[in-house]
């Protein structure tokens, strides 16, 4: 029984160890591999599988858009022979119609044309019942793509779509690789491609993925910008970390992503670059003004008053390390873009000005126990929800004792995300409006300024159990909102933003604490690095590697 | 015997058939696989709508229970949010062997998930297993043997040092230790994540050298904890009265050691390995995260931090299965060590 008990075990682990080791094809050792440590694995190859960030920004390696866009987020013809304007006749003067002209040269890896029957396709996949794709914005705003002939697209739609060039195409399918595969399923979720898509069209092809360890990319011999510099990109999952700042800081990672703060000078000092890419996110204070707020939070003096209360300076400096800088609007990330007026006035941090706003509009302490009441001699409560990231956490401790020194009393609370982001149907926290403030990081449709979250047809209830209105329905922002989605003149639309975001501002329906860029850690051993904010390795073919 | 084995196995089925539904009840509600979809924003609205129809996430729990278990291949779903279900479900539910599709990895099927990462759980998890066995085994035995002398209280030390540590400390310091400062003091130094350097491809050697830091860690803790157990079980049966007959019969020290303190003392142990063998496949969630191991305890929490119901009852299932019979088992070798036991 023993010799039999120790024969069992060890034939498993040299069989594990075979299997796990053996079976994969031996790597030929390439010249120049960039070790990446990734810490979230992908869930899909699929560009219209996944939502995940992680997932998203790789597909400038192995996948192409019709347009891209640089370090300055400004979008650059990629598969197109230009960016359709009304100057050039690509979009009509009523914004009815786009017309793309692809360029002659562009292929898959395979040596297949992209053409425009592979656009065609992927609108006809993302739209398709079968396919249950993570999302069909922007394209249920389309009424047709038709495709005149090869290199040609043409997209219509049923009223204006200004927030077209931030949005569309972002990935094209392999048409000749899913078509069969959507005809023989009806869906093409079961498709290999989606988790090795080894017919491709960037800088580099897929070659292997092994679940929770590694996925791999060679270069693309064939591509048609040329060949890159780099022989392989190795994306180690490492979902740890303090043990992706080890590896980086070893030498057993290139780059990585997103580390803690505490960590960077610590990288720096170990001859890693740190990049801080503006990728349109802020993190900030939702208010909550539905009818099952707190009273207090309804008054815009209170809000201006909180907004007066918080020193967002010291909250970067001390909390964040000074590696990023305050936010004051929705729109900060496209402040360059002029989307945020040069007349705004930012909440200075003004504690003396906040209690006598307070106390002007009535709110005085008159039981002495620190926090103010209101006429009615209720206490000035206001409650405050965000998800259990550490770093909000601390936010939430910090700014609790920044409003009780002015009297108000902020009751704090966090949620897994899963939970605190969950509809109105799964009685989701802000959802039901059981929280006045709601604090996450967020962005407008980057790099467009278009938002979707103040509009009153989002508001949830029964009837609309999804709305994502957690906040105030609004009817002047409500239409301003509406008004730019459809101007297609960029003057008009931007002098439009500009008002939206003063209004939000000013009525404190969103309080900035700090702009929340995209981190980038980059071994010194890499040149030539550049990343966009929307499509980060948009430049990956020119990068290099020194010994 | 066998009959008692064959009752064990009918009680077992009823009892996973309760396991299933308090399981299934239970990861219903720990979130909303639709909230973010792993993304930075909350799903749009329209599309958390269509997805719900499409994925059978609007179905009462009831019936997502029922679709898991016996399969939605004899009803139809509404795909194009008509109002009429038109589409034929192609699932076929866990009795007849299907576990279902990942709702984060799209369209792969959980079976094949788990078994992608079952490999890699074993190769790194049953090496630890047996060396802590070893270890605690010979550090308990060794201690107990010299009870109250320096090295007894050195061992003992070390053990509550090695004990009181938690697994992530343990991991991080040894990785900064071997990995990171070993290499700055151009010392000989240990691979920090993965499970193998991709400059060199994945060759046996590499992956048992990636596996040392991660396996060191895991040792380290529980021998020290083991290893007090086994010490404190010997020194009960060296104390009693077959032993002293045995020594006074003048048998060797090692015979009446291995032959006759030792397998008394071992089976409180057994008990205790027979408990950790579903942690075998179950993986270990911190070690594998810090050393980026590719196993069953990460799969484990990013599915479960995405609310995949699929992969996580998938997994539960599996290991409620191992539990349940890694006690039969348990319960033989029990019989085995202690000729007093008897099963009917």
């Amino acid at each position: 029984m023993r010799k039999w008990l120790f024969a069992f075990v060890v034939s498993v682990v040299v069989l594990s160890l075979f299997f796990s080791a053996c079976a994969p094809k031996p790597t030929p050792e390439p010249e120049k591999v960039i070790r990446f440590a990734w810490t979230q694995e992908p869930d899909s190859l699929n560009p219209f599988y996944t939502d995940m960030w992680f997932s998203a920004i790789l597909q400038q390696l192995y996948l192409c858009w019709a347009w891209e866009f640089d370090d300055q987020n400004v979008a650059f013809p990629n598969l197109v022979t230009e960016i359709p304007s009304m100057e050039n006749g690509g979009l009509s003067e009523d914004g009815l119609t786009i017309t793309l002209h692809l360029r002659e040269d562009i292929e898959w890896s395979d040596g297949k044309p992209i053409t425009s029957a592979d656009f065609k396709f992927t609108y006809d996949m993302i739209m398709a019942d079968g396919n249950a794709v993570f999302s069909q914005y922007p394209y249920d705003y389309l009424e047709a793509v038709e495709t005149p002939d090869e290199r040609t697209v043409v997209m219509k739609f049923t009223e204006p779509f200004a927030p077209w060039l931030a949005n569309f195409w972002r990935g094209i399918l392999p048409k000749h690789v899913l078509e069969p595969v959507f005809e023989a399923e009806g869906s093409m979720a079961q498709a290999e491609w989606n988790s090795a898509p080894t017919v491709s069209c960037g800088p580099y092809v897929f070659d292997d993925w092994e679940s929770g360890s590694y996925l791999r990319f060679t270069k693309n011999e064939n591509y048609w910008k040329g060949v890159a510099n780099i022989d392989e990109v190795f994306m180690q999952f490492v979902p740890d970390d303090a043990a992706q700042t080890a590896a980086l800081a070893a030498g057993d990672a290139d780059l990585g992503t997103f580390p803690p703060l505490s960590d960077v000078p610590k990288l720096q000092e170990a001859g890693l670059t740190v990049f801080s890419v503006n990728g349109g996110y802020s993190e900030g204070w939702f208010f909550n003004l539905r009818e099952m707020a707190s009273p207090g939070v309804k008054d815009l003096v209170v809000r201006q008053a909180i907004a007066k209360s918080i020193d967002k300076e010291a909250i970067v400096e001390d909390l964040l390390l000074g590696l990023t800088e305050p936010a004051e609007t929705y729109w900060d990330a496209l402040k360059a873009q002029g989307y945020v007026s040069p007349d705004l006035v930012p909440w200075e941090f003004d504690p003396d000005g906040a209690r006598q706003m307070l106390e002007e509009a009535g709110y005085v302490d008159s039981d002495g126990d620190g926090i103010r009441e209101d006429a009615d001699g209720n206490p000035l409560t206001v409650y405050h929800g965000t998800t259990i990231r550490e770093i909000r956490q601390d936010i939430q401790a910090v700014t609790q004792q920044y409003l009780k020194d002015v009297g108000i009393d902020m009751q704090i609370q966090s949620w897994d995300s899963d939970i605190f982001f969950g509809s109105y149907s799964d009685a989701a926290p802000p959802a039901m409006g059981e929280v006045d403030i709601m604090q996450w990081s967020d962005s407008t449709y980057f790099p467009d300024p278009d938002t979707d979250y103040w509009l009153c047809s989002q508001i949830p209830n029964d009837e609309n159990p999804w709305g994502y209105n957690y906040f105030t329905c609004d009817e002047k922002l409500d239409e301003l909102l509406q008004k730019q989605l459809v101007e297609i003149d960029p003057n008009a639309r931007a002098e439009i933003i500009r008002e939206i975001s003063t209004y939000v501002h000013d009525q404190v329906y969103w309080l900035g604490l700090y702009v929340d860029p995209d981190m980038w850690i980059v071994s010194n051993k890499v040149t030539n690095v550049k990343f966009s904010g929307v499509t980060p390795f948009y430049s990956i073919m020119e990068w290099d590697m020194s010994e | 015997m066998s009959r008692y084995i064959i009752r064990r196995i009918l009680q077992a089925i009823p009892l996973l058939f309760i396991i299933s539904i308090l399981l299934f009840v239970l990861m219903m509600n720990t979130g909303d696989p639709l909230a973010t979809m792993g993304g930075r924003k909350p799903t749009r609205p329209e599309d958390r709508a269509r997805l719900e129809r499409q994925l059978g996430l609007d179905k009462p729990i009831y019936m997502q229970y029922i679709f898991w278990l016996i399969g939605n291949d004899w009803s139809k779903i509404d795909m194009d949010g008509d109002g009429i279900a038109e589409t034929p479900g192609t699932r076929k539910g866990v009795l007849r062997g299907d576990f279902g599709d990942s709702l984060v990895s799209r369209g792969k099927a959980v079976v094949d998930i788990i078994m992608d990462r079952l490999p890699n759980t074993l190769i790194l998890m049953i090496p630890a297993e047996i060396i802590v066995i070893i270890a605690s085994l010979l550090v308990g035995i060794y201690s107990a043997l010299r009870q109250y002398t320096a090295i007894d209280h050195i061992v003992t030390g070390l053990s509550f040092i090695g004990y009181s540590m938690p697994i992530f400390f343990v991991a991080l310091l040894s990785m900064y230790i071997f990995g990171v400062n070993f290499k700055q003091w151009g010392l000989p130094y240990l691979p920090t994540v993965g499970m193998f350097d991709p400059k060199v491809g994945k060759t046996v050697g590499q992956v048992i050298l990636h596996m040392i830091l991660p396996i060191f860690s895991m040792t380290v803790i529980t021998a020290a904890g083991y290893s007090r157990f086994v010490r404190s079980q010997m020194l009960e049966v060296i104390s009693e009265d077959y032993i002293r007959t045995a020594r006074s019969k003048g048998l060797p020290k090692r015979t009446i050691i291995s032959r006759h303190a030792l397998k008394n003392a071992a089976l409180p142990l057994v008990t205790i390995v027979g408990l950790d063998i579903p942690m075998l496949l179950a993986g270990a969630v911190v070690t594998e995260s810090i050393f980026a191991w590719p196993g069953m305890g990460r799969l484990f929490i990013d599915h479960l931090s995405r609310s995949d119901t699929p992969v996580i009852m998938g997994i539960l299932m599996m290991i409620s299965v191992v539990v349940v019979f890694s006690q039969l088992v348990t319960d033989i070798i029990y019989a085995w060590l202690d000729p007093r036991i008897r099963y009917t």
